[in-house]
C-alpha cells in the first residue's frame, strides 16, 4: 500500500483497473435500488407466460418432454450471453455520453484492460439474472439434473467468454462509429432464434440449422440442456462437443476481439477520435 | 533547459499534426466528417520548466486541444515529438499518464452519481494507490482545494465551482509533476474562477510543478501573470510574458486636457504636423494613440508651446482582448500588409519588439531619415517606462 504511484506491473494495473471499475459500478447500482429491483422483475416476469404455455405444449418429445425446463434454460442462458455481449457496448456508450471515457483513457492503465473492467458488473448482472431465472423456474416446476451442474457451469463460463469476445468486437466498432448496439441487438435476437432458446433447433429449416452451428449460443443453450435435463429433446449436443466448440470459439474470437480493440484504439488515436466524443 | 532556464519537464519539438480523412471505404463507418486534410499543428516547439505556468491561448481551431491531446497520449503527432518528464508521449504513454495531472474543462468527466471521495478513490486506485494511505491522501487533497466539508456529497449536488475544485483535486491526488488544465474554469463564475486560478498558482509554485493551462478567459490569463503561448492556425504566434506582449502590442491612448478649445486646436495641429496619427479633438481635449517607442516626454517636447495651457494628461490602455484580436487579425507571416505586428513565425514565434517599435514611431521622432536605431528606441522606452 502506498500513497505514491509506484511503477505498477501489468498484472497489478489490470487488478487495480478491475477493482476500481467494479467498485464504482456496484456503488452506482446501490444508489438506485428500485431501478435494480425493477430490472430483476423485468427479467423474471417473462417466465410467467411460458409457465402457462408449457401447460398447453405438454410433454412434446421435441423439448424432452418438459417444455418449462427446456424454456427456462433457454431464457437463462440467453440472458447470460446477452449481458456479456452487450454489456461493454452499453457501458462504453454510456461513458461517451457522460463524458467520462476521456478520463479513463488518461489513467495509466493498459487500454486493453478497460473493456473487461467496464464489463464486470454487466457480467455479474447476467449471472444474477441466470440464477434468478433458474430459481424462479424451479419454483414454477422446472427440473434440473444436479449431477450436471458442474458441466453446466463450465459451459456457462465458456459462454460468458464467448459473449465477452463478441462484445469486444462490437465495442471496437462502436469506438469508431459511436453506434453499434443496434447491430449486436439484431445479432442477439437472431442468435436466440437460431440457437433454439424457446424451441428445438431440430424444428428449424435445414439452412437455419446450418447457420445455428456457427453460433456460440447454440452450444451454450443446448449444452446446458444436455447437462441439466434428463432428456434434452430432439436436438442434442454432447457435452464434449459443446465444450470443445466453445473453447475454440473463445480462443479465436477473444484474441481477435482484443487485437481489433487495440487496432481500433490506435486508429482512433491517430485520427483524433479519442477524447472527442 | 526550458525557455525560462529551469529543467524542461515538457518538451515539444516541431510538433505537427495533420488530421487525414479516412479512406473512402471507411467513411460510412467512421464518425468523422473530415474530407480534406486538416493541419491542426504546424511545427510547434516549446518547453515548460519546473515551477513554470504557461498559458496557451488561441481562437477555436488554433491547436490548443490537439497539443494537449498529444501530450496526454490521446492522439499521435504526424511529425515531431513531445515528451513529458523525459518520457515520449507516444512510446511511453503509460509513464507520461502517470506523470500528468489532467483537468478537462468539462465536469462531465467526473463520476457525477458518486461522492467526492469515491471520485478520488477511483482515480487513486487507477494510479496505483490504495488503502489507508490513499484515504489520507484524499483527505489532504480535499483540504488543499477546500472541499473537505463536501467529501460525502454527490457530484450532482455540487456547484460548478466545487466541481472544478474536485477536478483539480483529482488532477493533484497522485502528486503529478505536470499539470495540464484544459479550460479549467469554463463553467465557473468569475469570482470562483479567479480563486481557482490563484489556488492553481499557489500549488504549482509550492510543489514546483510545471503547468500548461488553456483558457478563453483573458482576465484569467492576466491573473496568471505567466508566460503566454499564442497559437493560431497550428503555429505559435507569440511565446513570452504577457506584460511584454502588451508592451509590444498595446497602443495606449493619450488624452491631454487644455484650458481652452483654441489651445486644444493648436496642440492637435502641432501633433499632426509632427506625424502623430489619428489625432482627435473634443471640446478642450486632444486624444491620440501613443505608438510604441513614443514617450510622454516626446509628446510634451512637441507641445512645449502649449504646456502652460494643459490641465491634465492621462493614458488609457486597451483591453487585452482588443490587443489579441488585433494580433490575430494580422498576417502570421509578418508581411507589411499585415498590420503593425512584426510577429515572426518559427523560432518559438517570438514577436520582434524592435521592428514593431521602429516601424510605429512617428517619422520625425525616428531620427535622420527615419533610420532604425534599436538602441535609441530601446533607450527612449526605458527612460519613459
Amino acid at each position: 500500500m502506498s500513497t505514491r504511484k509506484t511503477q505498477m506491473s501489468t498484472r497489478q494495473a489490470v487488478v487495480a483497473t478491475a477493482t476500481a471499475f467494479f467498485r464504482v459500478d456496484v456503488i452506482e447500482e446501490a444508489n438506485y435500488p428500485i431501478s435494480f429491483a425493477m430490472r430483476l422483475l423485468g427479467v423474471v416476469a417473462p417466465l410467467i407466460p411460458f409457465f402457462f404455455i408449457s401447460k398447453l405444449v405438454g410433454n412434446s418429445p421435441e423439448v424432452g418432454g418438459d417444455y418449462l425446463t427446456f424454456t427456462v434454460i433457454g431464457l437463462a442462458m440467453t440472458a447470460l450471453l446477452t449481458a456479456a455481449m452487450v454489456g461493454f457496448g452499453n457501458t462504453l456508450q454510456q461513458s461517451f455520453q457522460r463524458g467520462t471515457m476521456e478520463t479513463f483513457l488518461i489513467e495509466p492503465v493498459p487500454w486493453t484492460a478497460i473493456p473487461l473492467a467496464m464489463n464486470q458488473w454487466q457480467v455479474m448482472n447476467g449471472l444474477i439474472y441466470t440464477v434468478l431465472l433458474m430459481g424462479a423456474g424451479w419454483v414454477l416446476g422446472a427440473h434440473y439434473q444436479l449431477g450436471g451442474v458442474g458441466a453446466a457451469i463450465l459451459i456457462a463460463l465458456l459462454g460468458i467468454t464467448a459473449g465477452l469476445a463478441i462484445g469486444i468486437v462490437s465495442a471496437a466498432v462502436l469506438l469508431l462509429t459511436l453506434k453499434s448496439t443496434p447491430v449486436i441487438r439484431i445479432y442477439d435476437i437472431a442468435a436466440s432464434l437460431l440457437a433454439g432458446s424457446l424451441f428445438s433447433v431440430a424444428q428449424l429449416p435445414g439452412w437455419a440449422q446450418a447457420l445455428s452451428v456457427v453460433l456460440p449460443h447454440t452450444y451454450v443453450i443446448n449444452g446446458v440442456r444436455t447437462a441439466l435435463m434428463a432428456d434434452p429433446g430432439s436436438y442434442e449436443i454432447s457435452l464434449t462437443r459443446a465444450v470443445v466448440s466453445l473453447g475454440v470459439f473463445d480462443v479465436v474470437v477473444f484474441a481477435f476481439g482484443i487485437w481489433l480493440w487495440r487496432r481500433t484504439l490506435e486508429y482512433s488515436r491517430k485520427i483524433g477520435l479519442l477524447g472527442g466524443y | 533547459m526550458s525557455s525560462t532556464g529551469g529543467y524542461a519537464r515538457i518538451v515539444v519539438d516541431e510538433l505537427t499534426k495533420v488530421y487525414e480523412p479516412s479512406p473512402l471505404w471507411m467513411r460510412a463507418l467512421v464518425r468523422t466528417n473530415i474530407k480534406e486534410p486538416v493541419h491542426a499543428l504546424n511545427g510547434v516547439s516549446f518547453t515548460v520548466g519546473t515551477g513554470e505556468i504557461v498559458a496557451v491561448v488561441g481562437p477555436n481551431g488554433a491547436g490548443k486541444t490537439t497539443t494537449f491531446k498529444i501530450l496526454v497520449g490521446l492522439t499521435t503527432p504526424t511529425a515531431g515529438s513531445a515528451s513529458v518528464m523525459g518520457f515520449d508521449s507516444i512510446r511511453e504513454s503509460v509513464e507520461v499518464r502517470r506523470s500528468i495531472g489532467w483537468m478537462p474543462g468539462d465536469h462531465r468527466s467526473l463520476l457525477m452519481r458518486h461522492s467526492v471521495i469515491e471520485n478520488l478513490r477511483f482515480h487513486g486506485r487507477l494510479q496505483g494507490m490504495s488503502g489507508q494511505p490513499l484515504i489520507r491522501k484524499i483527505r489532504e487533497t480535499l483540504e488543499m482545494v477546500g472541499l473537505e466539508r463536501r467529501a460525502r456529497s454527490n457530484g450532482f449536488s455540487l456547484s460548478a465551482g466545487m466541481l472544478a475544485r474536485l477536478q483539480l483535486a483529482r488532477a493533484l491526488l497522485h502528486d503529478p509533476e505536470i499539470l495540464i488544465l484544459d479550460e479549467p474554469t469554463g463553467a465557473v463564475d468569475p469570482v470562483a474562477a479567479h480563486d481557482l486560478i490563484q489556488l492553481i498558482k499557489e500549488i504549482v509554485a509550492e510543489r514546483g510543478m510545471a503547468a500548461l493551462i488553456s483558457s478563453h478567459r483573458l482576465e484569467e490569463i492576466e491573473t496568471l501573470d505567466s508566460r503566454v503561448l499564442l497559437l493560431d492556425h497550428g503555429r505559435i504566434r507569440y511565446d513570452g510574458r504577457l506584460d511584454e506582449l502588451r508592451r509590444i502590442w498595446d497602443k495606449p491612448t493619450l488624452q491631454i486636457g487644455f484650458r481652452s478649445t483654441a489651445s486644444a486646436d493648436a496642440a492637435a495641429q502641432t501633433l499632426k504636423e509632427a506625424g502623430f496619427a489619428s489625432v482627435s479633438r473634443k471640446d478642450g481635449s486632444v486624444t491620440f494613440p501613443l505608438e510604441s517607442g513614443v514617450s510622454h516626454a516626446d509628446v510634451l517636447a512637441r507641445l512645449r508651446g502649449q504646456i502652460e495651457d494643459m490641465t491634465d494628461l492621462s493614458e488609457s490602455h486597451r483591453p487585452l482582448q482588443t490587443v489579441l484580436a488585433e494580433l490575430y487579425r494580422t498576417d502570421p507571416e509578418g508581411s507589411e500588409g499585415g498590420g503593425p505586428t512584426g510577429a515572426q513565425p518559427g523560432n518559438s514565434g517570438q514577436v520582434s519588439p524592435v521592428s514593431r517599435r521602429e516601424r510605429a514611431r512617428p517619422a520625425d521622432l525616428r531620427g535622420d531619415e527615419g533610420a532604425a536605431d534599436p538602441a535609441s528606441v530601446e533607450g527612449g522606452e526605458e527612460v519613459e517606462r
